[in-house]
Protein backbone atom coordinates (compact mmCIF):
# COMPACT_ATOMS: atom_id res chain seq x y z
CA UNK A 1 0.00 0.00 0.00
CA UNK A 2 1.29 3.32 -0.74
CA UNK A 3 1.15 5.70 2.12
CA UNK A 4 4.02 8.12 1.17
CA UNK A 5 1.76 10.54 -1.13
CA UNK A 6 -2.01 12.00 -0.46
CA UNK A 7 -3.54 12.18 -3.67
CA UNK A 8 -4.07 15.83 -4.99
CA UNK A 9 -7.77 15.44 -4.66
CA UNK A 10 -10.30 13.75 -2.52
CA UNK A 11 -14.15 13.88 -3.02
CA UNK A 12 -16.18 12.77 -0.32
CA UNK A 13 -20.46 13.67 0.32
CA UNK A 14 -20.58 15.34 3.99
CA UNK A 15 -24.22 16.02 4.84
CA UNK A 16 -25.84 18.14 1.90
CA UNK A 17 -22.09 18.99 0.90
CA UNK A 18 -19.16 17.63 -1.53
CA UNK A 19 -16.45 18.16 0.97
CA UNK A 20 -13.20 18.31 -1.29
CA UNK A 21 -9.67 17.96 -0.04
CA UNK A 22 -7.11 19.25 -1.30
CA UNK A 23 -3.11 19.14 -1.30
CA UNK A 24 -2.24 22.66 -0.85
CA UNK A 25 1.39 22.11 -1.57
CA UNK A 26 0.72 21.63 -5.18
CA UNK A 27 0.80 24.33 -8.31
CA UNK A 28 -3.10 25.18 -8.62
CA UNK A 29 -2.97 24.67 -12.30
CA UNK A 30 -2.55 20.84 -11.43
CA UNK A 31 -4.91 20.70 -8.74
CA UNK A 32 -7.47 22.17 -11.19
CA UNK A 33 -6.44 19.57 -13.96
CA UNK A 34 -6.84 17.04 -11.04
CA UNK A 35 -10.63 18.58 -9.62
CA UNK A 36 -11.39 17.90 -13.13
CA UNK A 37 -11.33 14.28 -13.34
CA UNK A 38 -14.04 13.97 -10.18
CA UNK A 39 -16.18 16.30 -11.04
CA UNK A 40 -16.87 15.22 -15.13
CA UNK A 41 -18.01 11.93 -13.22
CA UNK A 42 -20.42 13.53 -10.89
CA UNK A 43 -22.33 14.86 -14.53
CA UNK A 44 -25.09 16.73 -13.24
CA UNK A 45 -25.12 16.37 -9.47
CA UNK A 46 -22.27 18.68 -9.82
CA UNK A 47 -24.69 21.72 -10.87
CA UNK A 48 -25.80 23.85 -7.60
CA UNK A 49 -23.57 21.71 -5.39
CA UNK A 50 -22.83 22.90 -2.09
CA UNK A 51 -19.09 22.88 -1.91
CA UNK A 52 -16.04 23.04 0.93
CA UNK A 53 -13.19 23.17 -0.08
CA UNK A 54 -10.41 21.66 2.55
CA UNK A 55 -6.74 22.62 2.35
CA UNK A 56 -6.44 20.66 5.58
CA UNK A 57 -4.63 24.00 7.11
CA UNK A 58 -5.47 26.51 8.87
CA UNK A 59 -6.76 29.72 8.08
CA UNK A 60 -4.20 31.60 6.20
CA UNK A 61 -3.85 34.38 3.25
CA UNK A 62 -2.65 32.07 0.78
CA UNK A 63 -5.03 29.23 1.54
CA UNK A 64 -8.43 31.71 0.97
CA UNK A 65 -6.57 32.68 -2.34
CA UNK A 66 -6.57 29.36 -3.04
CA UNK A 67 -10.19 28.24 -1.95
CA UNK A 68 -11.45 31.59 -3.81
CA UNK A 69 -9.41 30.66 -6.78
CA UNK A 70 -9.95 26.68 -6.60
CA UNK A 71 -14.25 27.59 -6.33
CA UNK A 72 -14.75 30.49 -9.45
CA UNK A 73 -12.90 27.57 -11.20
CA UNK A 74 -15.74 25.20 -10.05
CA UNK A 75 -18.51 27.73 -10.56
CA UNK A 76 -17.13 28.29 -14.21
CA UNK A 77 -16.27 24.77 -14.98
CA UNK A 78 -19.06 23.02 -13.49
CA UNK A 79 -21.98 25.28 -12.46
CA UNK A 80 -21.91 24.53 -8.41
CA UNK A 81 -23.70 26.23 -6.44
CA UNK A 82 -22.00 27.71 -2.85
CA UNK A 83 -18.38 27.34 -2.00
CA UNK A 84 -16.94 27.80 1.22
CA UNK A 85 -13.90 26.32 3.33
CA UNK A 86 -14.35 24.21 6.32
CA UNK A 87 -15.98 25.59 9.30
CA UNK A 88 -14.96 24.53 12.90
CA UNK A 89 -17.05 21.72 14.04
CA UNK A 90 -19.87 23.80 15.91
CA UNK A 91 -19.80 24.24 19.52
CA UNK A 92 -22.92 23.78 21.76
CA UNK A 93 -23.93 26.90 23.10
CA UNK A 94 -25.73 25.60 26.80
CA UNK A 95 -23.46 22.76 26.83
CA UNK A 96 -23.41 23.52 30.55
CA UNK A 97 -26.81 23.60 31.15
CA UNK A 98 -27.59 20.56 28.58
CA UNK A 99 -25.23 18.45 31.37
CA UNK A 100 -26.95 19.68 34.07
CA UNK A 101 -30.40 18.76 32.15
CA UNK A 102 -28.97 15.29 31.62
CA UNK A 103 -27.94 14.63 35.08
CA UNK A 104 -31.20 16.09 36.59
CA UNK A 105 -32.71 13.17 34.40
CA UNK A 106 -29.77 10.23 34.73
CA UNK A 107 -31.62 7.96 36.64
CA UNK A 108 -34.22 7.35 33.87
CA UNK A 109 -31.58 5.53 32.02
CA UNK A 110 -29.72 4.40 34.99
CA UNK A 111 -29.01 0.71 35.76
CA UNK A 112 -28.64 0.01 39.07
CA UNK A 113 -25.59 -1.70 40.51
CA UNK A 114 -26.00 -1.61 43.80
CA UNK A 115 -26.57 -5.02 46.11
CA UNK A 116 -29.43 -4.65 48.46
CA UNK A 117 -29.97 -7.25 51.31
CA UNK A 118 -32.05 -8.03 53.65
CA UNK A 119 -31.56 -9.70 57.06
CA UNK A 120 -28.78 -10.12 59.81
CA UNK A 121 -25.36 -10.22 58.91
CA UNK A 122 -23.50 -13.07 61.10
CA UNK A 123 -20.38 -13.41 62.61
CA UNK A 124 -17.81 -14.82 60.28
CA UNK A 125 -19.81 -14.00 57.14
CA UNK A 126 -18.50 -11.39 54.43
CA UNK A 127 -20.51 -9.83 52.25
CA UNK A 128 -18.50 -7.75 48.96
CA UNK A 129 -20.47 -5.44 46.55
CA UNK A 130 -18.68 -4.09 43.45
CA UNK A 131 -20.85 -0.83 44.14
CA UNK A 132 -23.05 0.40 46.55
CA UNK A 133 -24.47 -1.81 49.07
CA UNK A 134 -27.73 -1.42 51.32
CA UNK A 135 -28.27 -3.83 54.13
CA UNK A 136 -31.86 -3.71 55.75
CA UNK A 137 -30.63 -5.65 58.61
CA UNK A 138 -28.08 -6.03 61.55
CA UNK A 139 -24.15 -6.49 60.93
CA UNK A 140 -23.23 -8.10 64.30
CA UNK A 141 -19.83 -7.87 65.54
CA UNK A 142 -17.00 -10.22 63.77
CA UNK A 143 -19.50 -9.74 60.44
CA UNK A 144 -17.46 -7.67 57.42
CA UNK A 145 -18.96 -5.79 54.63
CA UNK A 146 -17.02 -4.37 51.61
CA UNK A 147 -17.94 -2.26 49.16
CA UNK A 148 -16.88 -0.03 46.14
CA UNK A 149 -19.29 2.58 46.79
CA UNK A 150 -21.46 3.45 50.12
CA UNK A 151 -22.75 1.22 52.84
CA UNK A 152 -25.38 1.66 54.40
CA UNK A 153 -27.34 -0.12 56.79
CA UNK A 154 -30.65 0.36 57.95
CA UNK A 155 -29.90 -1.20 61.38
CA UNK A 156 -27.65 -1.33 63.98
CA UNK A 157 -23.61 -1.72 62.23
CA UNK A 158 -21.73 -3.71 65.02
CA UNK A 159 -18.96 -4.92 62.53
CA UNK A 160 -16.52 -3.77 60.34
CA UNK A 161 -17.70 -1.66 57.07
CA UNK A 162 -15.32 -1.08 54.35
CA UNK A 163 -16.33 1.67 51.94
CA UNK A 164 -15.31 3.35 48.49
CA UNK A 165 -12.68 -0.01 48.68
CA UNK A 166 -10.06 0.17 47.27
CA UNK A 167 -9.30 4.63 46.63
CA UNK A 168 -12.97 6.05 46.55
CA UNK A 169 -12.28 8.64 49.52
CA UNK A 170 -16.14 10.55 48.67
CA UNK A 171 -18.04 7.38 49.83
CA UNK A 172 -19.88 7.11 53.19
CA UNK A 173 -20.81 4.76 55.61
CA UNK A 174 -24.50 5.16 56.97
CA UNK A 175 -25.89 3.02 59.75
CA UNK A 176 -29.23 3.60 61.90
CA UNK A 177 -27.18 2.47 65.13
CA UNK A 178 -23.74 3.47 64.30
CA UNK A 179 -21.36 1.03 66.50
CA UNK A 180 -18.79 0.08 64.19
CA UNK A 181 -15.50 -2.27 65.81
CA UNK A 182 -13.86 -0.47 62.62
CA UNK A 183 -14.35 1.52 59.18
CA UNK A 184 -12.65 2.04 56.67
CA UNK A 185 -13.42 4.53 53.59
CA UNK A 186 -10.77 4.08 50.85
CA UNK A 187 -7.18 3.96 52.54
CA UNK A 188 -8.08 5.60 55.51
CA UNK A 189 -9.11 3.52 58.85
CA UNK A 190 -10.61 4.38 61.97
CA UNK A 191 -11.35 1.99 64.90
CA UNK A 192 -14.56 1.90 66.55
CA UNK A 193 -15.30 4.04 69.79
CA UNK A 194 -16.61 1.70 72.76
CA UNK A 195 -18.86 4.26 73.97
CA UNK A 196 -20.28 5.67 70.85
CA UNK A 197 -23.90 4.52 71.24
CA UNK A 198 -26.14 7.49 70.13
CA UNK A 199 -29.16 6.20 69.23
CA UNK A 200 -29.34 8.27 66.14
CA UNK A 201 -28.37 7.78 62.71
CA UNK A 202 -25.51 8.88 62.01
CA UNK A 203 -22.71 8.50 59.11
CA UNK A 204 -18.57 8.28 58.46
CA UNK A 205 -16.98 10.17 55.65
CA UNK A 206 -13.64 11.81 54.69
CA UNK A 207 -12.58 15.21 55.69
CA UNK A 208 -9.17 16.66 56.15
CA UNK A 209 -7.44 13.00 55.45
CA UNK A 210 -9.58 11.34 58.28
CA UNK A 211 -12.70 9.46 59.02
CA UNK A 212 -15.31 11.92 61.03
CA UNK A 213 -18.38 10.92 62.29
CA UNK A 214 -21.34 12.83 62.09
CA UNK A 215 -25.18 13.08 63.04
CA UNK A 216 -26.73 12.14 59.81
CA UNK A 217 -30.24 14.35 60.24
CA UNK A 218 -27.97 17.58 60.90
CA UNK A 219 -24.92 16.77 59.17
CA UNK A 220 -26.47 15.12 56.04
CA UNK A 221 -23.73 15.67 53.30
CA UNK A 222 -25.98 15.33 50.14
CA UNK A 223 -28.14 18.26 51.55
CA UNK A 224 -26.09 20.73 50.02
CA UNK A 225 -26.57 19.42 46.28
CA UNK A 226 -28.51 21.81 43.81
CA UNK A 227 -29.69 18.49 41.67
CA UNK A 228 -31.03 14.93 42.05
CA UNK A 229 -27.83 12.70 40.69
CA UNK A 230 -26.92 9.69 40.45
CA UNK A 231 -24.50 8.42 42.74
CA UNK B 1 -39.48 -45.58 66.56
CA UNK B 2 -38.18 -42.33 64.81
CA UNK B 3 -36.16 -40.19 67.79
CA UNK B 4 -35.16 -36.31 67.34
CA UNK B 5 -31.77 -35.67 67.05
CA UNK B 6 -30.59 -32.75 68.86
CA UNK B 7 -26.99 -30.86 69.16
CA UNK B 8 -25.31 -29.15 71.77
CA UNK B 9 -23.05 -26.52 70.15
CA UNK B 10 -21.35 -22.94 71.12
CA UNK B 11 -18.25 -22.67 69.48
CA UNK B 12 -16.72 -21.27 72.20
CA UNK B 13 -15.02 -23.74 74.73
CA UNK B 14 -16.05 -23.74 78.39
CA UNK B 15 -19.91 -22.51 78.75
CA UNK B 16 -21.34 -25.22 79.60
CA UNK B 17 -22.20 -27.29 76.99
CA UNK B 18 -20.80 -30.78 78.43
CA UNK B 19 -22.84 -30.02 81.92
CA UNK B 20 -26.27 -28.77 79.82
CA UNK B 21 -26.02 -32.05 77.72
CA UNK B 22 -25.87 -34.20 80.73
CA UNK B 23 -28.25 -31.90 82.55
CA UNK B 24 -30.98 -32.22 79.77
CA UNK B 25 -30.70 -35.35 78.76
CA UNK B 26 -30.76 -36.77 82.09
CA UNK B 27 -34.01 -34.46 82.94
CA UNK B 28 -35.53 -35.77 79.65
CA UNK B 29 -34.98 -39.31 80.84
CA UNK B 30 -36.77 -38.57 84.33
CA UNK B 31 -39.27 -36.99 82.16
CA UNK B 32 -39.96 -41.16 81.03
CA UNK B 33 -37.98 -40.75 77.22
CA UNK B 34 -35.09 -42.88 76.21
CA UNK B 35 -32.22 -40.58 75.84
CA UNK B 36 -28.74 -41.22 74.34
CA UNK B 37 -26.36 -38.63 74.89
CA UNK B 38 -23.43 -39.03 72.57
CA UNK B 39 -19.81 -37.31 73.38
CA UNK B 40 -19.02 -35.97 69.96
CA UNK B 41 -15.66 -34.66 72.00
CA UNK B 42 -13.34 -37.23 70.72
CA UNK B 43 -9.96 -36.91 71.98
CA UNK B 44 -10.81 -34.81 74.82
CA UNK B 45 -13.67 -36.79 76.27
CA UNK B 46 -15.30 -35.28 79.02
CA UNK B 47 -18.89 -36.53 79.21
CA UNK B 48 -18.47 -40.10 81.10
CA UNK B 49 -17.02 -38.09 84.09
CA UNK B 50 -19.95 -35.73 84.18
CA UNK B 51 -22.36 -38.05 84.33
CA UNK B 52 -19.97 -40.03 86.49
CA UNK B 53 -19.62 -43.14 83.88
CA UNK B 54 -15.91 -42.78 83.07
CA UNK B 55 -15.01 -46.46 84.98
CA UNK B 56 -18.00 -48.85 82.86
CA UNK B 57 -16.68 -47.72 79.07
CA UNK B 58 -15.53 -50.58 76.86
CA UNK B 59 -16.62 -49.93 73.91
CA UNK B 60 -16.61 -45.91 72.16
CA UNK B 61 -18.32 -44.41 69.47
CA UNK B 62 -15.08 -45.00 66.92
CA UNK B 63 -15.63 -48.96 67.71
CA UNK B 64 -19.59 -48.70 66.64
CA UNK B 65 -18.36 -46.82 63.56
CA UNK B 66 -15.46 -49.41 62.99
CA UNK B 67 -17.40 -52.17 63.01
CA UNK B 68 -16.29 -53.18 66.10
CA UNK B 69 -19.17 -53.35 68.32
CA UNK B 70 -22.70 -52.79 68.22
CA UNK B 71 -24.59 -49.70 69.39
CA UNK B 72 -25.77 -51.44 72.15
CA UNK B 73 -22.55 -52.97 73.55
CA UNK B 74 -21.19 -49.84 73.46
CA UNK B 75 -23.80 -47.47 74.58
CA UNK B 76 -23.61 -47.41 78.95
CA UNK B 77 -26.70 -47.61 80.88
CA UNK B 78 -26.90 -44.97 83.71
CA UNK B 79 -27.98 -46.95 87.35
CA UNK B 80 -29.86 -43.78 88.95
CA UNK B 81 -32.17 -42.71 86.16
CA UNK B 82 -33.67 -45.53 83.62
CA UNK B 83 -33.54 -44.83 79.65
CA UNK B 84 -30.55 -42.79 79.94
CA UNK B 85 -27.61 -44.09 78.04
CA UNK B 86 -24.08 -42.93 77.03
CA UNK B 87 -21.85 -43.16 74.00
CA UNK B 88 -18.75 -42.27 74.73
CA UNK B 89 -15.71 -40.56 72.74
CA UNK B 90 -12.92 -42.25 71.87
CA UNK B 91 -9.49 -40.92 74.25
CA UNK B 92 -6.84 -42.00 71.91
CA UNK B 93 -8.16 -41.11 68.00
CA UNK B 94 -9.25 -36.87 66.78
CA UNK B 95 -11.89 -35.74 65.31
CA UNK B 96 -10.64 -36.77 61.98
CA UNK B 97 -11.84 -40.49 62.87
CA UNK B 98 -15.22 -39.61 61.83
CA UNK B 99 -16.76 -38.22 59.03
CA UNK B 100 -20.27 -36.87 58.85
CA UNK B 101 -21.50 -39.83 56.97
CA UNK B 102 -20.34 -42.07 59.94
CA UNK B 103 -22.27 -39.69 61.82
CA UNK B 104 -25.93 -39.60 59.41
CA UNK B 105 -25.57 -43.88 59.84
CA UNK B 106 -24.62 -43.47 63.35
CA UNK B 107 -27.71 -41.22 64.17
CA UNK B 108 -29.89 -43.67 61.55
CA UNK B 109 -29.74 -46.31 64.22
CA UNK B 110 -30.01 -44.44 67.11
CA UNK B 111 -33.12 -42.89 66.10
CA UNK B 112 -34.93 -46.51 65.64
CA UNK B 113 -32.86 -47.17 69.42
CA UNK B 114 -34.03 -43.89 71.41
CA UNK B 115 -36.72 -41.20 71.77
CA UNK B 116 -34.23 -38.32 71.96
CA UNK B 117 -30.22 -38.26 70.66
CA UNK B 118 -28.68 -35.76 72.45
CA UNK B 119 -25.04 -34.63 70.66
CA UNK B 120 -22.53 -32.71 72.99
CA UNK B 121 -20.17 -30.78 70.07
CA UNK B 122 -16.88 -30.24 70.47
CA UNK B 123 -16.12 -26.34 70.68
CA UNK B 124 -14.81 -25.14 67.61
CA UNK B 125 -16.07 -24.96 63.95
CA UNK B 126 -13.85 -27.98 62.44
CA UNK B 127 -14.23 -31.24 61.65
CA UNK B 128 -16.09 -32.08 64.98
CA UNK B 129 -18.38 -29.58 64.51
CA UNK B 130 -19.13 -30.69 61.09
CA UNK B 131 -19.61 -34.13 62.39
CA UNK B 132 -22.19 -33.13 65.16
CA UNK B 133 -23.97 -30.89 62.94
CA UNK B 134 -24.09 -33.64 59.66
CA UNK B 135 -27.04 -35.55 61.20
CA UNK B 136 -28.41 -33.25 63.51
CA UNK B 137 -32.44 -32.38 63.17
CA UNK B 138 -32.57 -29.00 65.90
CA UNK B 139 -29.73 -27.38 67.87
CA UNK B 140 -28.97 -25.92 71.00
CA UNK B 141 -26.66 -23.31 71.19
CA UNK B 142 -25.44 -22.38 74.64
CA UNK B 143 -24.26 -18.61 75.05
CA UNK B 144 -22.63 -17.14 78.38
CA UNK B 145 -23.03 -13.75 78.92
CA UNK B 146 -19.86 -12.35 77.54
CA UNK B 147 -18.54 -10.41 74.22
CA UNK B 148 -16.31 -13.28 73.39
CA UNK B 149 -19.07 -16.09 73.97
CA UNK B 150 -21.72 -14.17 71.70
CA UNK B 151 -19.16 -13.23 68.42
CA UNK B 152 -18.71 -17.45 68.48
CA UNK B 153 -22.38 -18.04 68.90
CA UNK B 154 -23.04 -15.89 65.74
CA UNK B 155 -20.98 -17.72 64.02
CA UNK B 156 -21.90 -20.89 65.02
CA UNK B 157 -25.26 -20.07 64.21
CA UNK B 158 -24.61 -18.80 60.80
CA UNK B 159 -23.29 -21.71 60.11
CA UNK B 160 -26.13 -23.65 61.74
CA UNK B 161 -28.88 -21.71 59.54
CA UNK B 162 -26.39 -22.58 56.33
CA UNK B 163 -27.18 -26.14 57.26
CA UNK B 164 -31.06 -25.62 57.46
CA UNK B 165 -31.01 -26.22 60.82
CA UNK B 166 -32.92 -23.69 63.31
CA UNK B 167 -30.99 -22.96 66.53
CA UNK B 168 -32.58 -21.96 70.08
CA UNK B 169 -30.83 -20.12 72.61
CA UNK B 170 -29.28 -21.08 76.10
CA UNK B 171 -28.14 -18.63 78.05
CA UNK B 172 -25.82 -19.72 81.09
CA UNK B 173 -24.06 -18.86 83.69
CA UNK B 174 -26.09 -15.45 84.33
CA UNK B 175 -24.93 -13.65 87.49
CA UNK B 176 -28.22 -11.44 88.58
CA UNK B 177 -26.13 -9.09 90.70
CA UNK B 178 -23.82 -8.39 88.11
CA UNK B 179 -26.31 -7.98 85.25
CA UNK B 180 -27.61 -5.44 88.01
CA UNK B 181 -24.64 -3.35 88.19
CA UNK B 182 -24.62 -3.68 84.83
CA UNK B 183 -20.70 -5.30 84.76
CA UNK B 184 -22.43 -8.42 82.48
CA UNK B 185 -24.73 -8.05 79.38
CA UNK B 186 -28.42 -9.25 80.16
CA UNK B 187 -29.91 -11.72 78.37
CA UNK B 188 -31.35 -9.26 76.40
CA UNK B 189 -28.39 -8.38 75.02
CA UNK B 190 -27.65 -11.23 73.88
CA UNK B 191 -30.70 -12.29 72.40
CA UNK B 192 -30.68 -8.75 70.57
CA UNK B 193 -27.36 -9.59 68.87
CA UNK B 194 -28.61 -13.85 68.21
CA UNK B 195 -31.88 -13.07 67.21
CA UNK B 196 -32.81 -16.31 67.62
CA UNK B 197 -35.45 -17.83 70.14
CA UNK B 198 -34.71 -18.85 73.60
CA UNK B 199 -35.79 -21.67 75.27
CA UNK B 200 -33.90 -20.78 78.59
CA UNK B 201 -31.84 -18.69 80.89
CA UNK B 202 -29.78 -20.78 83.22
CA UNK B 203 -27.88 -18.94 86.61
CA UNK B 204 -24.46 -19.17 87.78
CA UNK B 205 -24.97 -21.45 90.46
CA UNK B 206 -21.83 -23.58 92.45
CA UNK B 207 -23.71 -26.57 92.94
CA UNK B 208 -22.85 -27.27 89.24
CA UNK B 209 -19.13 -27.66 89.95
CA UNK B 210 -19.83 -29.83 92.97
CA UNK B 211 -22.22 -32.01 91.07
CA UNK B 212 -19.82 -32.44 87.76
CA UNK B 213 -16.77 -33.07 90.36
CA UNK B 214 -18.74 -35.92 92.24
CA UNK B 215 -20.10 -37.04 88.69
CA UNK B 216 -23.71 -36.84 89.86
CA UNK B 217 -26.71 -35.40 87.95
CA UNK B 218 -27.55 -31.77 88.30
CA UNK B 219 -31.17 -32.34 88.06
CA UNK B 220 -31.03 -34.86 90.94
CA UNK B 221 -30.30 -31.62 93.15
CA UNK B 222 -33.37 -30.32 94.52
CA UNK B 223 -31.65 -27.46 95.81
CA UNK B 224 -30.25 -26.31 92.31
CA UNK B 225 -31.47 -22.92 90.59
CA UNK B 226 -29.21 -24.46 87.58
CA UNK B 227 -30.80 -27.84 87.48
CA UNK B 228 -34.31 -26.61 87.56
CA UNK B 229 -33.21 -24.50 85.11
CA UNK B 230 -32.48 -27.25 83.02
CA UNK B 231 -35.34 -29.66 83.90
CA UNK B 232 -37.95 -26.60 82.86
CA UNK B 233 -35.67 -26.92 79.34
CA UNK B 234 -36.25 -30.34 79.11
CA UNK B 235 -39.90 -30.31 79.37
CA UNK B 236 -39.61 -27.10 77.00
CA UNK B 237 -37.96 -29.79 74.25
CA UNK B 238 -40.20 -32.86 75.66
CA UNK B 239 -43.81 -31.18 74.68
CA UNK B 240 -44.12 -28.09 76.21
CA UNK B 241 -42.79 -25.30 74.22
CA UNK B 242 -45.20 -22.88 76.16
CA UNK B 243 -43.37 -23.24 79.46
CA UNK B 244 -42.24 -19.67 80.40
CA UNK B 245 -39.45 -19.05 80.83
CA UNK B 246 -38.16 -17.70 84.03
CA UNK B 247 -36.08 -14.79 84.35
CA UNK B 248 -33.21 -15.31 87.22
CA UNK B 249 -33.32 -11.23 87.23
CA UNK B 250 -36.64 -11.16 88.60
CA UNK B 251 -37.15 -13.99 90.38
CA UNK B 252 -34.69 -13.11 93.13
CA UNK B 253 -36.87 -10.25 93.92
CA UNK B 254 -40.57 -11.64 93.88
CA UNK B 255 -40.07 -15.27 95.31
CA UNK B 256 -37.31 -13.76 97.78
CA UNK B 257 -39.67 -11.21 99.07
CA UNK B 258 -42.57 -13.36 98.99
CA UNK B 259 -40.67 -16.34 100.76
CA UNK B 260 -39.31 -14.06 103.53
CA UNK B 261 -42.90 -12.71 104.26
CA UNK B 262 -44.28 -16.38 104.65
CA UNK B 263 -41.54 -17.25 106.91
CA UNK B 264 -42.26 -13.87 109.12
CA UNK B 265 -45.78 -15.46 109.99
CA UNK B 266 -44.71 -18.39 111.02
Amino acid sequence: MNHNEDPPVRLKGVGDSLWVSVNPTLPIEQLKKELVKPFERLKHLAINARIIIDTGKDDQESNNRLIEELGSYLKSEFQVGHVTKPTPPKRSVNKNRIRQQDMGNAWHHYRNDGLLIAGRVRSGQIIQAKKHLIILGDLNPGAEVIAGGDIIILGCLQGKASAGQPDNESAIIMALEFKPTQIQIGGFVAAGMADASADRPEFACVENNAIIVDDYIKGNPFRRLAWPEVR
Amino acid sequence: MDGKVIVVTSGKGGVGKTTISASIGAAMAMQGKRVAIVDMDIGLRNLDVVMGLENRIVFNIIDIIKGNCKIKQAAIKDRRIDNLYLIPASQSDDKNAIKPENMVWLTNQLRKEFDITLLDCPAGIEQGFKNSIAAADEALVVCTPEVSAVRDADRIIGLLYAQSITPKLIVNRIVPEMVKNGDMLSHEDVVEVLAIDLIGLIEMDDQVVVATNTGTPLVLKEASKAGMALQRIAMRLNGHPDLPIENPMDKKSFWKKLGSKFSRKN
